[in-house]
């Protein structure tokens, strides 16, 4: 399904729920599994919006990321414009696949900008071990059914 | 087509991450962003705070009158201790005069809310209400009850960005309270342990210590209660000794805190009379 028409006021609201959602309303002590709400939400209105959302969305809506998230400016906005043009190079493929390799699909893009961030925080200096940082890579997978039936369902009620 | 918009994204990211380490211009992009963010900071204090409203409301009186007594019963014990600092603070800034050293000036504080959590987990962060307007600056000392927290590393006009004693880049200045020897006490990414650096296996040192700040770093106002002492390992193949420590302060439950304004950091300050307006009424001298 593409969106013939696009509701920018659903997608401002939609923008607002998602940085208010990766501050808070998640239990503090399973913060590392807190879901990547932006990335899906750009693979969300990419996936299904592809003429008008794009590269540039993805790098605006990262920039703000990197100011929620005090990490140095530009990561998060590149992250994210990665993972924007890896859904609009695969977006005719991703529309037809059944959602459980939909889900792995999610799970490896979010995850290769975990990657991206974390090798760039590495880089910058910031010393962190582990795979930790995949874990958000795999809650979004998770959620992501139930992601896109909601979102789905607002904009069909909406348009 | 795709290729030259991704490529030009990763060289305005790229340049923005070399502005935002070398340049100050990364510092004002960051706080004029984080002003237009700052009703998705509040909302994002919206759940905690319906929470505090919610048990408010639903408390039972006599929890009221009982709470009541204990802190008052709590605060007779809190003023009896400090009638006795006032007077031993005179003494001690008499025997400073007879050194001939200068007096110690006392710090003023101010109360802050903790309105969010950086949500990175690999960083610990948080987020206060009150940033340059009130007149909090980067580097000033953050407390709570029970002892230094952190400090601030960022503010914007409506809120602050404090980075926890816990956090992994993070060092303190501290001297163990009952020998005075002095070492630095390092962030572990762990909320309930730190580290003392380079500590010699001849160090007065033991299980149960209390550390307090130095005040040598010149960030750190002298002589808060940082830690207590949890373990000392010693081993005769290493230089150092292995020393860990647990926060006096309670880094993943405090709400409200108090931003320390030394003396100096008033100076500084003052010139801007903006502060003393808006401020002052909420400042308190300890």
């Amino acid at each position: 399904m593409v969106l013939r028409a696009v509701n920018y006021p659903l997608f401002l609201l939609t923008v607002l729920v998602a940085l208010v959602a990766s501050i808070s309303l998640f239990p503090e002590s399973w913060v590392m599994w807190r879901p990547q709400w932006l990335a899906m939400l750009v693979i969300y209105w990419v996936l299904r919006a592809p003429h008008r959302f794009g590269i540039l969305t993805a790098w605006s809506l990262g920039l703000l990321l990197d100011v929620l998230n005090a990490s140095m400016l530009g990561v998060h906005a590149m992250s994210l414009s990665l993972i924007a043009a890896l859904v609009m190079t695969a977006h005719q493929r991703l529309q037809m696949y059944p959602l459980p390799q939909q889900c792995l699909v999610i799970f490896l893009f979010i995850g290769l900008g975990q990657m991206l961030v974390h090798f760039l925080h590495q880089l910058l200096g910031l010393p962190r071990g582990g795979f930790d940082y995949l874990f958000p890579a795999f809650t979004s997978a998770l959620v992501w059914p139930v992601f896109l039936v909601l979102m789905d369902g607002t904009n069909r009620k909406l348009s | 087509m795709l290729g030259t918009r991704v490529l030009l994204a990763v060289l305005l990211s790229a340049a923005l991450m070399a502005g935002d380490r070398y340049s100050p211009v990364g510092d004002h992009l960051r706080s004029w962003l984080t002003n237009g963010l700052a009703p998705v900071y509040w909302l994002g204090h919206t759940p905690s705070r319906v929470g505090g409203w919610l048990s408010t409301i639903s408390t039972s009186r006599e929890d009221l009158i009982e709470e009541n007594a204990a802190l008052q019963s709590r605060m007779l014990v809190l003023e009896r201790r400090s009638q006795r600092y006032a007077s031993l603070a005179a003494e001690n800034n008499r025997l400073r005069e007879l050194l001939s050293s200068s007096a110690a000036l006392d710090d003023s504080v101010m109360v802050a809310d903790i309105i969010g959590v950086t949500p990175d987990p690999f960083t610990h962060e948080v987020i206060l209400d009150k940033g340059s307007r009130d007149g909090v600056r980067p580097g000033q000392a953050i407390l709570d009850a029970g002892g230094l927290m952190g400090q601030v590393v960022h503010s914007s006009a409506f809120s602050s960005r404090v980075v926890l004693i816990s956090d992994n880049s993070h060092a303190v200045p501290v001297e163990v309270n009952r020998s005075g020897a002095r070492a630095v006490l390092l962030g572990t990414g762990d909320r309930n342990v730190l580290e003392l650096a380079h500590v010699p296996d001849t160090m007065d040192i033991q299980e149960g210590d209390l550390l307090v700040s130095s005040g040598l770093g010149g960030r750190f106002p002298q002589g808060y209660p940082v830690a207590t002492i949890s373990s000392i390992e010693y081993n005769p193949g290493a230089p150092f000794a292995r020393v860990r420590a647990q926060p006096m302060a309670s880094l993943d439950s405090s709400r409200m805190v108090l931003v320390v304004f030394t003396p100096e950091s008033r100076r500084l300050a003052s010139p801007e009379d903006q502060r003393e307006t808006s401020a002052d009424a909420s400042m308190e001298d300890n």
